[in-house]
């Protein structure tokens, strides 16, 4: 510490005097000092911004509730390959691999001389109790596997799955599903409301102390790539519970990974320690404007062409994520990650860009044309919308507020609505809303993205609750497509059917995509290096789901 | 009746209003905390079943007897400190959280409710004192100037100056995170340190209060006779001013500090937030974001269980300070 700093601390511990804290605040002022500074203990511990759990973190190290357990679970337990989100990539981990004999059955089979941290060894008969007890308890089945299973057998080394129908994509749910032990899980009475305080695993960590404010894992010597792992310990210290308080957090550079919304992240970021802190902020999403294809003249594809052609794109991406990310493609696939799905014949790789005399044309083919600046259509009314999101997501709320100054600027009368959340979804669940702001794909595998968005299967009735295809799209040709797709083996024959699904997005507009969503990564290669980055995108930056596996494999010391 | 035997009934019949106030205002919102949980589980993407609200109105405990046995189960949960289990801790009891909380918020916003206090009303009496003076200036449009930050504002520009330019103060918690609350030496420096933020801005931001309250009262005393008469006997200055004016002057201001006494339970749900202190007001934040209705059910009836005390208190130390009220 220098004369100078001294000289603060000294008119801070006068001011201490006065508060609550007293005259012993003055020693603890260094110690806050200390704790504010880098991360401490060298490149074996690794200081990932941990979960919010504010003002207690709730012990949890149930890997089959991701919804309650801590983000820790990820480095105890392994699936038998990850799937990376950006690409659809498999990487093995509990089993070397995985076929489909047929579009119906497909084997993975399970890697030999894996042990669990308490020293068992771990078998095929693991796998085939974890996919029990998630038929056996529909309330761990969060991804739905047995709506797609019919059985489930083991011969030697494989395990086989049988699928209901041919659905090849599902494969990726499958491998990503984490395997617990029978031997320990097996007296486990209600495995759903199991908080697992003692997690025993496959993978590179265990369990080292719990604190309702910290808690840290310690490697797992006996992990069968423990060759791989660098650091002996991750610390997962909890997030407050105050946006801003957070982001001083980050910037005071006390994480090696952490994962937060930065303004000006060049300066309040990197510019903080520029030659170690490093940033990766990739799409993780699509963010699109939704219309309820239920109701004029929404239903008419000219109109929402229309839309389409009205809007700025750059300028709503500039808006809603400070100019991270890009506008998104209307071909449904987030662009880089998926490029090799894109369809080479689409203009622009799908990218719409505005134009007022082609949205004329297209409001006029649906009825609709500009009189005394207003948009007026056959009934003489003038085309009006309300945008309905939640209050809190504040990038969906400035991108919403640019598409109604763009959309007032072509003659329609638009609104926006700001309930809370719960009322969101109730809206665009039941089909009420007429147009909404919403997330599209980012799952990583294109039939995923588009089957959740667009299969007439999930477009239910008016009033009747939906998770997915909330704007109610129903064609048949893009059923038949989607079927096709699930049903592919081989990359020619997925390709053909991704590039069907793509024009449909592109012709129809189901869903008007905007901007991408950002996953933001923010890193410090002081003590490790081996992120994720532009120039290797391994994985998302997302340290709150599985990729921190995939970072932990990659990670070498600095 | 006795002054005493009145405010004694009077504390009983007030206290059971409010605690079947507690019990009916949940129940008189609209929406029930299955449906809030439903909306939860359908945000999540799944959908949503009659079997699966059955299921969730059998977690919750949600009774189908009539509104009376409620009532009376209630008042018996009550009694026996029995709150339920909050869906936002389910490890442990209400009760157990909230204990938790507790004494966090009782030492953070009590030590800076008296601090504030003590500090404002000599403030007071020196400003009254030296009233239309340079001094009285300072002290009245300071405090003005500090009562004019918004508490959570002036917690994060005290957190961004002191804790993230300079390093002094840790940004958040309670404790450095890890640790577990004890009574050693080293855990209470490494507490305080964490508290001096928070303190300073509740103390900076409920300074000007106990100022105006004081200062205003003291030039209502110095124009009484008494004081005059003092003066003229020719007492010394800082004897008038304590003494005499001061002490008379400061019935007001016990009475606001009674009442402050009883919120200080509640805690300040916007610094405690800002600056992430495990305490009661960061829980009330939770609880409310959550839809925690039995943590929410139970926090409120801490709060108002806590004023009524603290209100009760005040009338009987009035009793001491004002012999006039005892009739």
């Amino acid at each position: 510490m220098t004369a100078h700093k001294y000289q603060r601390s000294a008119f801070v511990c006068a001011v201490a005097m006065l508060t609550a804290a007293g005259a012993s605040a003055c020693s603890g002022s260094t110690q806050g000092g200390a704790s504010g500074g880098a991360p401490a203990g060298g490149a074996a511990t690794l200081t990932i911004q941990g979960d919010a759990g504010n003002p207690a973190l709730v012990e949890n190290f149930n890997p089959l509730q991701p919804s309650s357990a801590l983000h820790g679970v990820n480095l105890i337990y392994e699936s038998m390959e990850i799937v990376s989100p950006i690409d659809g990539t498999f990487t093995p981990f509990l089993a070397t691999g995985n076929k489909f004999t047929d579009p119906k059955t497909l084997v993975f089979t399970i890697r030999q001389g894996a042990k669990w941290s308490d020293g068992k060894p771990f078998t095929p008969s693991d796998v085939v109790f974890t996919f029990n007890l998630l038929k056996k308890f529909p309330g761990l089945d969060g991804n739905g596997v047995w709506q797609h299973l019919s059985a489930i057998s083991t011969t030697g080394n494989d395990v086989t799955f049988t699928f209901n129908a041919p659905n090849v994509p599902f494969a990726s749910t499958i491998a990503q599903i984490p395997i617990v032990p029978e031997h320990l899980w097996t007296s486990v009475a209600d495995p759903v409301k199991f908080t697992n305080t003692k997690p025993i695993g496959t993978g590179p960590f265990t369990l080292g102390t719990f604190a309702p404010t910290q808690y840290a894992l310690t490697k797992n010597t006996s992990y069968w790539q423990a060759d791989k792992i660098v650091p002996a310990k991750v610390l997962f210290p909890a997030q407050a519970s105050n946006q801003s308080t957070n982001q001083l957090d980050v910037s005071s550079g006390k994480f090696d990974w952490a994962y937060n919304f930065l303004p000006d992240v060049k300066t309040t970021y990197v510019a903080r320690d520029p030659k170690h802190n490093i940033y990766w902020f990739p799409p993780g999403g699509t963010i699109g404007l939704y219309l309820n294809l239920t109701k004029a003249p929404y239903s008419d594809a000219n109109f929402r062409k229309g839309i389409s052609l009205s809007l700025n794109r750059t300028t709503i991406a500039d808006k809603a994520v400070n100019g991270y990310l890009g506008q998104a493609s209307m071909s449904g696939l987030i662009l880089p990650n998926l490029q090799k799905w894109l369809d080479p014949t689409l203009a622009n790789q799908g990218q719409v860009a505005q134009s007022a005399s082609a949205a004329t044309t297209a409001f006029a083919k649906a009825g609709y044309t500009l009189q005394g600046g207003k948009l007026i259509g056959k009934d003489g009314k003038q085309a009006s919308m309300s945008i309905v999101m939640p209050n809190n997501f504040s990038d969906w709320v400035a991108a919403a507020t640019e598409v109604t100054n763009e959309l007032k600027k072509v003659g329609m009368n638009v609104s926006t609505d700001l309930p809370q959340f719960a009322q969101y979804s109730q809206q665009i669940q039941s089909g009420t809303f007429n147009a909404a702001m919403g997330g599209f794909g980012g799952t990583g595998t294109p039939y995923t993205d588009f089957n959740n968005a667009l299969n007439s299967s999930f477009a239910a009735p008016t009033g009747k609750l939906t998770a997915n295809n909330f704007q109610r799209f129903k064609s048949p040709a893009v059923d038949q497509s989607l079927a096709a797709l699930a049903s592919a083996t081989d990359e020619s024959a997925q390709k053909q059917a991704t590039t069907q699904l793509e024009q449909a997005m592109y012709n129809q507009t189901p869903i008007v995509l905007l901007y991408y969503g950002g996953s933001w990564g923010l890193f410090s290669t002081k003590s490790f290096t081996g992120w994720p980055s532009a120039t290797d995108p391994y994985t998302l930056p997302t340290n709150y789901n599985n990729s921190l596996l995939t970072v932990l494999t990659h990670l070498k010391k600095s | 009746m006795t002054y005493l035997t009145r405010k004694v009934v009077l504390f009983v019949i007030t206290l059971w209003a409010a605690i079947t106030l507690n019990f009916a205002l949940p129940r008189l919102m609209p929406g029930s905390p299955v449906d809030a949980a439903l909306a939860k589980l359908a945000s999540s993407g799944q959908s949503v079943t009659n079997a699966q609200r059955h299921a969730i109105e059998v977690q919750l405990g949600v009774p189908n007897t009539g509104l009376l046995s409620q009532y009376g189960s209630y008042l018996k949960n009550i009694a026996t400190l029995d709150f339920g289990t909050s869906y936002s801790f389910p490890s442990e009891t209400v009760a157990q959280t909230i204990g938790k909380a507790l004494p966090w918020t009782l030492v953070l916003v009590g030590t800076s409710t008296v601090l504030a206090f003590v500090i404002g009303t000599l403030l007071g009496v020196y400003a009254g004192w030296r009233r239309g003076r340079s001094a009285d200036s300072v002290v009245t449009l300071g405090s003005t100037l500090f009562a004019a930050f918004p508490p959570f504002w002036l917690g994060l520009l005290l957190l961004y100056v002191l804790a993230f330019n300079w390093n002094l103060f840790p940004i958040k918690g309670g404790y450095v995170p890890g640790a577990t609350p004890n009574l050693s030496l080293a855990f209470f420096g490494d507490a305080v340190s964490h508290s001096v933020l928070p303190g300073l801005t509740l103390v900076i931001t409920t300074l000007s209060g106990w100022v105006f309250g004081m200062r205003n009262n003291m030039i209502n005393t110095l124009g009484e006779d008494y004081v005059t008469f003092a003066e003229a006997n020719g007492l010394r200055t800082r004897t008038v001013a304590l003494r005499y004016a001061a002490r008379n002057a400061i019935l007001p201001n016990v009475t606001a500090f009674g009442l402050s006494l009883g919120a200080i339970i509640g805690g300040s749900v916007l610094v405690e937030g800002v600056f992430s202190y495990p305490g009661l007001g960061n829980l009330l934040y939770v609880a409310v974001t959550n839809h925690d209705f039995p943590l929410m059910q139970a926090l409120f009836l801490v709060i108002t269980l806590s004023m009524l005390v603290a209100i009760f208190v005040v009338d009987l130390l009035y009793v001491r300070l004002d012999p006039r009220i005892r009739q």
